[in-house]
């Protein structure tokens, strides 16, 4: 069985160190379709599935903004099987800004919790358990540099390609009923079937311009949605 | 007071972010959003870019992008 996994994360988080402990010597490299962006493929095998393992360009957000931030956000909205959120644990604030907007997208997420060790050292004590309760999603805490963790994150790995691992982002009432007014012209219009329609509703509130654009709505219609 | 006239080692609370949505995105996603707490560490040579701490992590910002944060000094 073939299952597709993606790396996400901000950079400078271990992306590449984790991407070559899970492939191991199979790697291929070439460009994303269109554009030199280093595009690093490999397979990991592990019990009896086949993982395709993507590594996406670090990012602080998916805005489409930048060209590295358009490919990762085109190729999660494709629906791989897995997305690891690679976060830096020693940086775990703004890390963790990316994994909501992953949330956002409804990926099958796995949180790669790595640099345990730096996050020691600045005295941090992070609680796996109840950050994993809080965010609803599986956590894995890594030292990928001295191979700790590994085992662990492939495991949910395949964890999460049987049972999937979703989580589901709540703003306050007002944002909420904005949300769903939108969400509702969203379904009414068959706007970009191909994304989940509540991701549509808050990037066309958000103002984002790719979205609207492919949407081919401005942002006025979408203000007299919600008026 | 602007971000960018923080003195070294002085504190501020974001009031607001201004400027196009690009910038305001960019600021977002590296976490400077209204309420928190950012330091000025120091300027580069020319005083430009200037490094703040914010979250726990050190950021580097242009001048011009630092002008588009307000703050409120503490301390």
């Amino acid at each position: 069985m073939r299952k597709v996994v993606a790396l996400a994360g901000n950079p400078n988080v271990g992306k590449s160190v984790i991407f070559n402990a899970l492939t191991g010597a199979k790697q291929k490299v070439g460009n994303w379709p269109g554009v030199t962006v280093e595009k690093k493929e490999g397979i990991c095998k592990y019990k009896g599935i086949e993982f395709h393992i993507v590594d996406l360009p670090g990012i602080y957000g998916f805005t489409a903004s930048s060209i590295d931030e358009k490919i990762a956000r085109d190729f999660i909205l494709q629906k791989p099987d897995v997305v690891v959120d690679i976060v830096d644990a020693s940086n775990i604030e703004r890390n963790l800004y990316l994994t909501m907007q992953l949330v956002e997208m409804e990926a099958n997420i796995v949180v790669a919790l790595n640099k345990m060790d730096l996050a020691k050292a600045k005295g941090y004590k992070i609680n796996i358990r109840k950050l994993s309760k809080e965010l609803g999603l599986p956590v894995i805490p890594m030292v990928a540099v001295k191979n700790e963790g590994i085992d662990d994150l492939k495991e949910a790995m395949y964890h999460v390609t049987k049972h999937g691992a979703r989580t589901f982002l709540r703003y306050n009432d007002g944002v909420e009923e904005m949300i769903s007014a939108v969400q509702e012209r969203v379904i009414e219009h068959n706007l970009l079937p191909n994304y989940p329609p509540r991701f549509v509703a808050i990037k066309l509130l958000e103002g984002d311009e790719e979205i609207l654009k492919m949407a081919n709505f401005s942002e006025e219609v979408v203000k007299q949605w919600i008026s | 007071m602007k971000l960018s006239d923080l003195k070294p080692n002085q504190k501020g609370i974001v009031t607001e972010v201004v400027g196009n949505s690009e910038i305001k995105r960019r600021l977002l996603n590296m976490g400077v959003v209204r309420g928190v707490e950012i330091r000025m560490v120091r300027n580069a040579p020319l005083r430009d870019p200037i490094e703040f701490e914010v979250r726990g992590y050190l950021l580097s910002l242009r001048r011009d992008e630092a002008e588009n944060v307000i703050v409120e000094v503490r301390g």
